[in-house]
């Protein structure tokens, strides 16, 4: 019974499309923060804040593919959860015969699908604007199929935060606090190899690692072939964890409703 | 056999207690004490197919908890639940393909897409086969003149057009029960005459089985045959809206407009109520004097144009009995399941 979901994602996608608006000024901002992105790593650069492993070009082609991945990693399906909680409409949304984890999941894909392609645009005037690295078309599959682990660790870790309403009601301190984690500690910022010894061993072990930064090595070659499977099992065991436990606490979370009342 | 059957249907809610105070707030964030409140006692009713009931009870008697048991998000504390063969809150969504919802403070559109999508996407939800979702859409749009308005985005239809819109969306699946939570709210006289109808229309074409809770008594009494009366959450009447009338409206009014002038009319049998200009309203038991000898009564002494009669509605019976209590006038008041037959 796929049918439903398909068309949940559609949806969202045609929802999306609606605010025009929104969709041109993204594109204007997305380039500024590209070319202040190349200036920045440029000037670090020349000043010798650099670690051994990355070279220039290499930082510059990872700050760009870290913030267009951002674009598609910030989006979150599940955000509706949180509102629907609040506002009472969860009760509606389980009077209908679905799955809601499989729609928030599909909602949240068809925003992506429509904000992935927003990024076609962006891509192209960012190559014009600086020069990034283009690997080869395996290692562009590799980071693809990286990406899409990485794409659902996120997704899962959304979920997990949103469904705390079901207890709190109110998770934005949370959100914050996990948001920002996972931008510092994925690497979206900076590459975790910026952090040094233990603290930098610590880091690449915790699950944020798997969401920017395990595609992202794969992307500007830091890491050599042979090791690839290992970081996507990583990845996988992530994902499995966190998929895990969603399915655990999305029970008690719909009990509670069901027995509480919404 | 019944379509709905509860027997000894209870809900209770537990709530951390609050203390009053800065020092009380502090202290629940530690402490854990809790008070129970029954929202349902003991409900027992029974529905057949195709029967339109109003469900009906003031703010907090526990009529939004009974909905919520028989669509399968809340379970019972104890007592048995039974839809359309189905025990709801055990197979939630089996159940909920059975059902359709109507909350008019609420909706279940798509706020940004267009009318008609939300309605591709039930059809994806319920899976309805092509053709049946085309016969639907077909006949919905056309008996609430949804034409119009079928392309354009819902958060800029108005209200009535938005509730139409909720009805065909509930519908579209072919339900066998629905449930409506005040449908009619914040709608204008046409538009709560034309959502009505379809009420009316649908289930007598369709069969289908509707509950409906509201507080507006018109729609109640417009709509449906019998009522189940719930009051801090126990059922205190059920059985049909004339009966209640009958039982509870004895009380009729007589409106006389005298030809000789502007004066107060006081006869034996009535009770003087108000008087506007010469038209003079009394007040008498039906029990006590029929309205054709109170009028012979009134003409013998007075001279009169014209008289009407009104009858008590739904409204201020109902009004009476939140205020008094339901006591059954021939006697002990019989389980409400007897009485529903």
């Amino acid at each position: 019974m796929i049918g439903p979901y398909v068309e949940f994602a559609r949806k969202a996608f045609a929802r999306e499309a609606t605010y025009r608006v929104e969709v041109f000024t993204n594109v204007g901002s997305v380039l500024l923060r590209v070319y202040l992105f190349r200036s920045l790593w440029t000037a670090l650069y020349a000043q010798n804040a650099a670690p051994a492993d990355i070279p220039l070009h290499a930082m510059i082609t990872y700050a760009t593919i870290a913030l267009l991945m951002g674009l598609i990693l910030e989006i979150d399906g599940t955000r509706a959860i949180r509102e629907r909680i609040r506002e009472g409409t969860i009760a509606t949304d389980l009077m209908k015969p679905i799955s809601l984890p499989l729609y928030f999941f599909s909602d949240g894909f068809g925003q992506t699908v429509f904000h992935a392609l927003l990024i076609v645009p962006s891509v192209l005037l960012a190559l014009l604007l600086v020069h990034i690295d283009v690997p080869s078309p395996a290692t562009l599959a590799l980071f693809a199929l990286s990406f899409a682990l990485g794409y659902l660790v996120n997704f899962f870790l959304n979920f997990l935060m949103n469904i705390v309403a079901f207890w709190t009601l109110e998770t934005f301190a949370l959100q914050l606090m996990v948001r920002w984690a996972s931008d510092l500690l994925g690497g979206q910022i900076l590459p975790l190899s910026f952090f040094p010894g233990v603290l930098g061993t610590i880091v690449g072990a915790l699950p944020f690692a798997s969401i920017y930064w395990t595609p992202l090595r794969i992307y500007i070659g830091q890491v050599a072939p042979a090791e690839i499977p290992g970081l996507l099992a990583v990845q996988m065991g992530w994902l499995v964890l966190f998929a895990g436990v969603s399915a655990v606490v999305w029970r008690l979370a719909e009990r509670r409703v069901v027995v509480q009342g919404g | 056999m019944p379509i709905i059957e509860t027997r000894d249907l209870r809900k209770v809610f537990r709530a951390v207690k609050r203390t009053p105070g800065a020092l009380g707030a502090l202290r629940t964030l530690f402490s854990r004490e809790y008070v129970d409140r029954v929202a349902v006692e003991d409900v027992t009713m029974s529905l057949e197919p195709g029967e339109l009931v109003g469900y009906i009870g003031p703010n907090g008697a526990g009529k939004s908890t009974t909905i919520k048991m028989l669509t399968g998000i809340l379970v019972p504390t104890s007592g048995r639940v039974v839809v359309d063969g189905l025990v709801p809150y055990a197979e939630r969504k089996k159940n909920a393909r059975n059902i359709g919802v109507v909350f008019g403070q609420r909706s279940q559109l798509y706020w940004d897409l267009p009318l008609i999508e939300s309605f591709e996407l039930l059809r994806a939800i319920y899976a309805v086969p092509p053709e049946r979702y085309r016969t639907n859409l077909r006949e919905f749009t056309e008996l609430l003149e949804m034409g119009d308005f079928l392309q354009t985005p819902v958060r800029q239809l108005s209200l009535g057009q938005r509730m139409r819109g909720d009805f065909a969306a509930a519908m579209l699946h072919d339900p066998r029960i629905i449930f409506l939570d005040e449908p009619t709210i914040g709608l204008d006289v046409v538009a709560k005459e034309a959502i009505r109808n379809f009420i009316i229309r649908v289930n007598a074409e369709r069969g289908t089985t509707v509950i409906l809770t509201t507080h507006d008594l018109a729609d109640v009494e417009r709509i449906c045959p019998r009522i189940v009366l719930i009051d801090e959450g126990k059922i205190i009447y059920d059985g049909e809206v004339e009966r209640i009338k009958s039982e509870y409206g004895t009380h009729r009014t007589l409106v006389v407009e005298l030809c000789d002038g502007e004066r107060d009319v006081h006869v034996s049998g009535a009770t003087f109520e108000s008087r506007v200009g010469n038209s003079v309203r009394m007040q008498f038991d039906r029990n006590e004097i029929s309205a054709d000898q109170l009028i012979r009564r009134v003409a013998d002494s007075y001279c009169i144009n014209d008289v009407t009669l009104q009858e008590p509605d739904l409204e201020s019976i109902i009004k009476r009995i939140y205020r008094e209590g339901y006591s059954d006038p021939d006697g002990a008041v019989p389980p409400p399941a007897e009485i529903a037959r």
